[in-house]
């Protein structure tokens, strides 16, 4: 019996995916379990596993294509056994799971050529080619031309309608220098009359970060990034979902920079690292969620799950939005492993080169604005974890310590946590517990 | 109080004014002269009116089938009365769409005494002062000469008199082989006059690409104007009603020259009258004012646009900074691209031309490509017995940009309309290709030239 190869849900945050390579061809075998596509979807790439064993018989969207997540994108078939006849299809038959109880395509209503081939659907080719590009349903198209076949314009009509194309104007010269670079010239926001795409926008568009920090200008509309939309609708998923209560608790920072000043030394010496406050960190709040399982907790239906590993994600601002990539089992993790963990995630979430994996393991995250002269904040949590520590400035105060008059470095952390499952005295405790981690550092860090 | 004052009412001026007025600003407009400043009275529209008068001249009695074309003379009376009539109906026009946009015009010298305060001193010796938001200097240019020489008006002129003739030289002498220079040269040397052209440059109109100065250059010389390159003159005398003239040449003789008139055309300096830059500290970038891409100057409120601000000298320019100054103004920010601005030269030919030369697009480290076609093989050009031009297109030879278009012929100035729209909206050179043009025009010579550069020309012989 054939399978029918889906774009996976990738994960909550991803809507739409692009296969970038197919690492088998057309009638080759595959085990099940084996890795057959290798997808891109919100700057993270992953590989698919196969869903059976048996022939890859048909592929159905080609690399490079952008398509819906649960969309069939290969039909896999027992050796032996005959394809179906309504994957028998030239180009993308979309069809998303879901909706896959009806055959995308309805032999008896599909405007045939006269010669009535196989595969010739009575498209002509640059309709078809349109439709590839654009991912549109051809099955959804009633065509004008002699005897209902699909003429270019129908396909554009349809695009139009969704309004995919024809609000791309660009110039000669923008239009080339995008096949160039190899930039999707639906990618640009165009400034030139009546929303034109000038030169001049493709190479703003390809300088990127350098373009985005003078900002756009005032009165200017922008259609939102797609990671842009993934953070607009998860934040607000959160914020509107999840009651938020927040805590705020001063710790004093000069024994555990005193200890770093220590170490530091030995780092360098023998593992040609560089530890940050921020590996402390990631190590302390693990340490503190062993102790209190609650912070690990994530709401699902009825059920609350205590997740099995404890991975802290950190929040990582890029010009197109945040990314937070996660450092596994960080309770068990010496602090060696900590930091080249989390360099090389930094690393390549600025290249937007992580795994989907790595940013959606986390279970609990760490949002840092310590290089801000921030006080201190309070964060959304990202689901679906329950909770959030925000960090701010390091600042030099006042203190009396038995009777003397000291300077200590502080630093006001605060925790969001999701008041569902977890109560003001559980945050309260952890964070306080989290505190005296953090000024007791020979004690915390004492197994390296 | 007025929203926006305007110094000057000229190309850059007065389009400033009716921009602010149509987006609502109350517009006060001084003008110590008449309105269209220099274009429109001493510049652009008076030489095109004697320019077209010349030519009828000239086809008349070069055409091979008129009869009795060798009689045929131009009255200079009437010529001048043309174009006074021409530019009388115009400046008539700009006064009456002044007062339909409800900019207030008055006349006088217009001096800003400080960011926002701007006094009038009318021709009666009245003076009023008026507080407005905004200032906008046009105060435009006005002939330069070199120190050595003193214009008297009748011997020794500038285009301010030498478009208002009396009487015509037999034999004229202009200093400077710039536009104004080969303007003047056309129109003298088709009156009749002797011309001679004194330039201190290696060439003539120096910012033209070399194969259009070459080509203006035999043209001139065929048609008898004398052109002096590397020309440094030391004297001027005038003795016994002739000039006397002593100059420099290229191997650093000194020559003498003799002519009934000596026409100045050494370029153009800004008119900073009733702008006392040191007591309004206002930041120069001599001798011109110095602005920014948005046309502000340091002074807060004040802008600068037009040839006071220096750049190409030209009537379109000051009206494009005065559309991006409005914009500026009214927070929508536009700049100019000056390799957008065309020029244009009614000379001995035509020459219309916009972006970068073959050489200053090398000397940028552009891949060139070049694709040319002569009016020879154009049926248009034939048919108008006038076969003296070509166009020449300077593209990137791997992007397509459209990085210069030079015209040398006729109606090469409303040709390069076209390449300059094409440009603007950054069309490649196959563009231009791509276009069905109306046949005969010359506009198939554009067109024929970008064939050229594609390698698949069709009106001319295989190379």
């Amino acid at each position: 019996m054939a399978t029918e190869v889906v774009l996976p849900a990738l994960g909550l945050t991803v809507e739409k995916g692009k296969i970038l390579e197919w690492y088998k061809k057309e009638g080759d075998p595959v085990q099940k379990g084996e890795p057959i596509f290798l997808v891109e979807a919100d700057k993270v790439t992953t590989d698919v596993e196969s869903p059976s064993s048996g022939v890859l018989s048909k592929i159905l969207i080609p690399v490079g294509v952008e398509v819906p997540i649960l969309t069939v994108v290969a039909i896999i078939t027992e050796p032996g056994e005959k394809l179906a006849a309504k994957w028998m299809v030239e180009g993308p038959a979309f069809s998303t799971a879901e909706t896959s109880a009806e055959p995308p395509v309805s032999p008896g209503e599909r405007p045939r050529a006269k010669t009535g081939v196989p595969g010739d659907r009575g498209i002509v080719p640059a309709a078809r080619r349109k439709a590839k590009e654009y991912g549109v349903d051809l099955s959804q198209i009633s065509g004008t031309g002699p005897d209902g076949v699909i003429l270019l314009k129908d396909v554009e009509r349809v695009l139009a309608a969704e309004s995919k194309i024809s609000v791309v104007k660009a110039s000669t010269l923008a239009r080339k220098l995008c096949e160039k670079e190899e930039v999707p010239l639906k990618e640009i926001l165009g400034t030139g009359i009546r929303g034109r795409i000038m030169q001049a926008d493709v190479k703003a568009y390809l300088e990127g970060p350098t373009a985005t920090a003078a900002g756009p200008p005032l009165g200017s509309t922008m259609p939102m990034s797609t990671i842009r939309r993934v953070i607009a609708r998860r934040m607000s998923e959160s914020a509107f979902n999840a009651p938020h209560i927040y805590f705020f608790s001063e710790v004093w920072l000069d024994p555990l920079l005193q200890f770093r000043e220590e170490v530091l030394p030995v780092f360098d010496k023998h593992f040609n690292l560089r530890p940050s406050i921020n590996d402390f960190l990631i190590k302390a709040v693990a340490l503190n969620i062993a102790d209190f399982p609650m912070l690990n907790a994530q709401l699902k239906g009825e059920e609350i799950h205590i997740m099995p590993e404890i991975n802290i994600g950190l929040a990582v601002a890029m010009p197109e939005g945040l990314i937070v990539p996660a450092i596994p089992c960080a309770d068990r993790a010496g602090l060696v492993e900590i930091i080249r963990h989390r360099a090389d995630l930094v690393a390549r979430a600025k290249e937007g080169k992580l795994t989907l994996q790595e940013i959606e393991r986390g279970t609990f995250t760490i949002s840092s604005l310590a290089q801000y002269d921030i006080t201190h904040f309070t964060a959304i949590l990202n689901p679906p974890q329950s909770g959030i520590l925000s960090v701010g400035k390091t600042d030099e105060k006042l203190v009396l310590v038995e009777g003397q008059v000291r300077v200590k470095r502080i630093t006001r952390v605060g925790l969001s946590v999701d008041h569902r499952i977890i109560d003001g005295t559980t945050a309260a405790d952890f964070l306080q517990h989290l505190k005296w981690k953090l000024e007791h550092p020979a004690f915390t860090f004492m197994s390296l | 109080m007025d929203d926006l004052c305007i110094i000057g009412a000229g190309s850059g001026g007065y389009v400033a004014a009716i921009r602010g007025a149509q987006h609502g600003l109350r517009v006060l407009l001084i003008e110590k002269d008449q309105l269209g400043g220099t274009c429109l009275n001493r510049g652009c529209i008076p030489t095109k009116c004697f320019i077209h008068d010349v030519k009828i001249l000239t086809a008349a009695k070069r055409s091979p089938v008129m009869k009795g074309a060798d009689r045929v003379s131009i009255d200079i009376d009437k010529m001048v009365l043309r174009k006074r009539q021409v530019v009388k109906t115009m400046v008539d026009g700009l006064a009456m769409i002044m007062k339909g946009h409800g900019v207030r015009v008055v006349q006088g010298q217009g001096e800003l005494l400080a960011p926002g305060q701007v006094r009038v001193r009318t021709m009666d010796g009245r003076r009023s002062e008026e507080s407005v938001k905004y200032v906008i200097l046009a105060t435009g240019a006005k002939p330069g000469t070199p120190p050595f020489l003193s214009v008297d008006g009748h011997f020794v002129q500038t285009t301010d008199e030498a478009l208002d003739p009396k009487d015509l030289p037999a034999k004229l002498l202009i200093i400077g082989g710039g536009v104004i220079g080969l303007e003047m040269a056309a129109i003298y040397r088709l009156l009749g006059s002797e011309v001679t052209i004194l330039e201190l440059l290696s060439d003539i109109i120096y910012n033209e690409d070399a194969e259009i100065r070459k080509a203006m250059r035999m043209l001139m010389e065929q048609q008898g104007v004398k052109i002096h390159l590397e020309a440094k003159v030391k004297e001027v005398k005038i003795r016994e009603e002739k000039v006397e003239i002593d100059y420099e040449n290229q191997k650093g003789q000194v020559e003498k020259l003799q002519a009934d008139r000596v026409l100045v055309a050494t370029g153009r300096i800004p008119v900073l009258e009733g702008i006392d830059v040191q007591k309004l500290g206002l930041g120069m970038n001599e001798p011109f004012i110095k602005v920014n891409g948005k046309f502000e100057t340091n002074l807060p409120g004040v802008y600068a646009i037009g040839d006071v601000v220096g750049g190409m000298m030209v009537a379109h320019k000051a009206s494009a900074e005065a559309e991006a100054v409005l914009a500026n103004i009214l927070g929508q920010p536009k700049r100019i691209k000056p390799e957008l601005i065309p020029r244009c030269i009614w000379g001995l030919a035509e020459v219309g031309s916009v972006g970068l030369t073959e050489e200053e697009a090398k000397a940028k480290g552009r891949r060139v490509k070049v694709g040319k076609f002569p009016y020879i093989s154009s049926g248009a050009a034939q048919a108008m017995d006038d076969i003296n031009g070509f166009v020449k297109i300077v593209g990137d030879s791997e992007s397509g940009e459209i990085l210069g278009l030079h015209i040398i012929g006729q109606h090469a100035t409303d040709l390069i309309g076209e390449a300059v729209t094409l440009m603007t909206m950054e069309a490649a050179v196959e563009d231009l290709a791509e276009a069905i043009k109306p046949h005969p025009t010359l506009s198939e010579t554009i067109m024929e030239a970008a064939l050229d550069w594609s390698g698949i020309l069709i009106h001319k012989l295989k190379k």
